[in-house]
């Protein structure tokens, strides 16, 4: 820099040459005259000798003294910092330390060398230049800064080398990892890191090669499936889902309407193998008919199918076919005390197994059920410990039966429950019959809806029973007294005979009133309604009457038969009968037909069945045929079928015979020519009323004596 | 329950011409039998097969019926089957005397 300055004076000085030579003298001329200001002062020699002093001193004028800084602190101006006096002309920074500093220090450290063996020496040297250079104290400084810079020559030197080494041992790879350097006293310096000089290595490893390699899993098991898909599986698995919708419907009713869901009941072991058991069951009971059915085949078309041809030439007489003979084996000494068709399955009766003949008792009885499909077995069995006499179904529960015992007690069954144990049973000491229960007979549900049926005993009373939900109780509807004077008791005592009831029958149509048979041969006729008397007396038999029949198309009529020997025809409010048959023989039943309002039939004791078609021929029976062995048995009940030509016949050896009318038997009515449109029903009531208007006597004539009765006599 | 059905299994084998009964599991394994041992496999296996397609073919005509009995007449027996979803209930009769 101090070179530059006179360049630049004498290049100007040059470029004033340059410019005009001419003017030079002139100029010089002009340098020398000295040029005064205008307003200078004259000064005098005196004032030109005063001496004026100027001091000089550190106060800088040029600094600002008062700055002034808002604080926003303190919402004022506060004074600010004080600008120093310092001005930096120039700066540089050294890499020169001084020996004894702190960072001098570390970096021998790091160097390996001992700082206190170098302060010693240190020491030690500047004791020797203290000595030597007592005189020289400007130099000592210089010479410590060279040696500095020698010694950092060197370390840059060493640096150097260490710095291409530890390239070459990078370049070896990293595998090898730079242990860190002890620092070895008098060694190699160690390279001091700089912070801002770096560059970037980069290094490439080997590839390793790729190997393929392959594993298989063990194959999952299989197994080949094949089904046949037809619409009866469509079908059911529609009809699933279809029930699985329907239940989750079901479910979200319930919780919307806030009730519990459902519980589904699981079935315990014993309730499933109970379900198999019963299907087992009723699966053995069809093929047992099945098998009865081949066994029995010819029979069994017999009974559909067969109808006699030889009637067409029999003008007036007719024949019946024996078809199945219905037994039980615990029951064969027994006596069919009553029969009954099923009113709700034609094909199925109830059998009752008493005693009639009192001289010889048989122990227990049963109310057996057949049906005509299965004449092997029957499918109801209800064993008791007395006989059972009388038995009926009620018509709108063709599974409660009510049955009457020879001990006067009376029980119900509900078959389709339990055959065993009946459900309601008369108590055996005050609920019952003083006597024989001849009769029972289901009556209209009262008006609360409880089921109840009447009974009649040999004790003279007509019972009531109603089915409580608890209980059966029993309300005494009349207690039948004879018509004659008391009988005298021991001890002066008194006693009015009570009649003795054989049979009753409601009327078909006016279901309060009612007829009784007794044992002294009077019919009565009664009315629920009346408790003491009865409305009307027939004195209609000698013997004890058996059976009282109303004929099925006109209800004013009605049969009756005794154990002397005759059937009478009466109407009713007629004292005397309109016809009388005299078999010759004991009757056992008596009963119409269901198909014709002039056909009846009747039972003997001889094994017999009589079928009378008042119709046909008043006198005789149409048809007069054994049905059981005349020395070993006796028929006692016989009961039409309502819905075939049939009829079953029980006798005294436990046997219950099926039997078919022939055609002639069961002629239907023909109508008139003139009257086509009549219906069947009409026109058994018209041959009815024409058969008996030959019989009515005008009222005005006296009545011819009756010359049955006269026989008698 | 399982007394009457025993009752009546043993009318039934007790009834004129009844050569067998058989009572066959949903499994097609014979639980019941009066008949010998091979006959009954014989009969068992045959019967369950025929029952299924006697079945099948009453179902396929039309689904919402269903098969309930089998009769098979030949020349020296009928055959009667009861066929259930868990048993098959078969007997042999020979209805000629």
């Amino acid at each position: 820099m101090p070179n530059t300055a006179p360049k630049k004076a004498q290049s100007g000085v040059q470029a004033k040459k340059k410019e005009g030579n001419d003017a030079d003298a002139e100029q010089y001329t002009r340098t020398r005259g000295l040029m005064k200001p205008k307003d200078q002062v004259e000064l005098n020699a005196e004032q030109l000798r005063e001496i004026f002093v100027l001091s000089l001193n550190s106060n800088n004028t040029q600094i600002p003294d008062s700055i002034v800084v808002w604080s926003y602190a303190d919402l004022t101006f506060i004074p600010g910092p004080m600008a120093g006096n310092m001005v930096e002309v120039f700066t540089q920074k050294g890499s020169l330390l001084r020996k004894d500093s702190e960072e001098a220090r570390q970096q021998m450290i790091e160097m390996g060398l001992d700082p206190a063996e170098l302060d010693l020496e240190s020491v030690e040297e500047e004791e020797e230049a203290a000595l030597e250079d007592e005189l020289m104290m400007e130099g000592e400084g210089e010479e410590a800064g060279e040696e500095g810079e020698i010694e950092e020559e060197g370390q840059g030197e060493g640096k150097k080398k260490e710095g291409e080494k530890e390239e070459d041992e990078e370049g070896e790879g990293e595998e090898a990892p730079t242990k860190p350097q002890k620092p070895k006293p008098g060694g190699r310096p160690k390279k001091l890191t700089n912070l801002f000089n770096f560059c970037e290595r980069a290094a490439l490893t080997y590839s390793n090669p790729s190997r393929p390699q392959e594993t298989q899993t063990i194959p999952p098991p299989m197994a080949t499936f094949s089904a046949l898909v037809t619409p009866s599986l469509i079908y059911d698995i529609y009809m699933k889902d279809y029930e699985r919708h329907e239940e989750e419907k079901e479910r979200e009713r319930r919780e919307k309407m806030g009730m519990p869901p459902k519980h589904i009941i699981k079935k315990t072991p014993q309730q499933i193998n109970d379900e198999f058991q019963a299907k087992l069951f009723k699966a053995a009971r069809v093929l047992e008919r099945m098998i009865n059915q081949n066994t029995y085949f010819d029979i069994a078309k017999d009974y559909r199918y067969w109808d006699d041809p030889a009637d067409d030439f029999k003008a007036e007489e007719g024949t019946v076919l024996p078809l199945w003979k219905f037994e039980y084996n615990k029951t064969k000494k027994h006596t069919v005390c009553d029969l009954e068709w099923n009113p709700y399955y034609y094909d199925l009766f109830a059998v009752c197994f008493g005693f009639l003949d009192y001289s010889k008792p048989v122990a227990g009885g049963a109310l057996c059920l057949f049906t005509l499909k299965n004449p092997s077995f029957p499918d109801y069995v209800c064993m008791t410990d007395s006989a059972v006499m009388c038995v009926d179904t009620h018509k709108n529960y063709p599974y409660m039966v009510a049955i009457g015992l020879f001990d006067g007690s009376v029980r119900v069954y509900n078959v389709n429950y339990s055959c065993k144990e009946p459900v309601y049973k008369s108590n055996s000491v005050e609920n019952k019959h003083r006597g024989i229960v001849w009769e029972v007979k289901w009556a209209e549900d009262t008006p609360d809806g409880e089921l109840n049926f009447y009974s009649v005993g040999s004790d003279g009373k007509v019972n009531n029973w109603i089915l409580m939900s608890s209980a059966l109780t029993v309300i005494t509807i009349i207690e039948l007294l004879l018509d004659q004077p008391p009988v005298h008791g021991p001890d002066g005592t008194t006693l009015k005979l009570k009649a003795s009831i054989c049979c009753f029958k409601f009327h078909p149509v006016k279901p309060q009133i009612y007829m009784i048979g007794t044992e002294e041969g009077y019919i009565y006729k009664c009315s629920v309604a009346y408790s003491s008397a009865y409305l009307l007396k027939y004195e209609a038999h000698q013997m004890p009457v058996c059976q009282i029949d109303f004929n099925k198309f006109n209800t004013d009529i009605f049969i009756s038969c005794s154990m002397d020997w005759r059937i009478k025809i009466w109407e009713d409010n007629r004292m005397e009968p309109l016809f009388v048959f005299d078999i010759g023989e004991r009757i056992g039943d008596v009963k119409w037909a269901p198909y014709s309002s002039t056909v009846f039939a009747c039972v003997t004791t001889e094994g017999k069945i009589h079928v009378y078609d008042l119709n046909v021929n008043k006198y005789k029976p149409i048809c007069v045929q054994a049905i059981v062995s005349k020395k070993k048995n006796k028929t006692t009940k016989l009961a039409f079928n309502y819905n075939l030509p049939i009829l079953v016949i029980g006798d005294d050896k436990g046997c219950s015979s099926i039997v078919k009318l022939s055609p002639n038997l069961r002629i239907p009515c023909r109508a008139p020519k003139k009257q086509q449109d009549l219906d069947q029903n009409t026109l058994q009531l018209m041959k009815l009323d024409k058969l008996l208007a030959v019989l009515r006597e005008p009222t005005t004539l006296s009545l011819p004596p009756d010359t049955a009765e006269h026989d008698d006599d | 329950m399982a007394q009457e059905v025993e009752e009546t299994m043993k009318r039934i084998q007790s009834h004129k011409g009844i050569v067998g009964t058989i009572i066959v599991n949903a499994e097609g394994v014979p639980i019941k039998t009066t008949l010998d041992n091979t006959t009954t496999v014989q009969y068992a296996g045959l019967i369950s097969s025929l029952a299924d397609k006697a079945r099948s073919v009453v179902r396929d005509l039309d689904p919402s019926n269903d098969l309930t009995f089998l009769r098979i007449r030949s020349k020296k027996h009928e055959i009667l089957v009861a066929p259930d979803k868990e048993f098959i209930l078969i007997v042999v009769q020979n209805p000629v005397d």
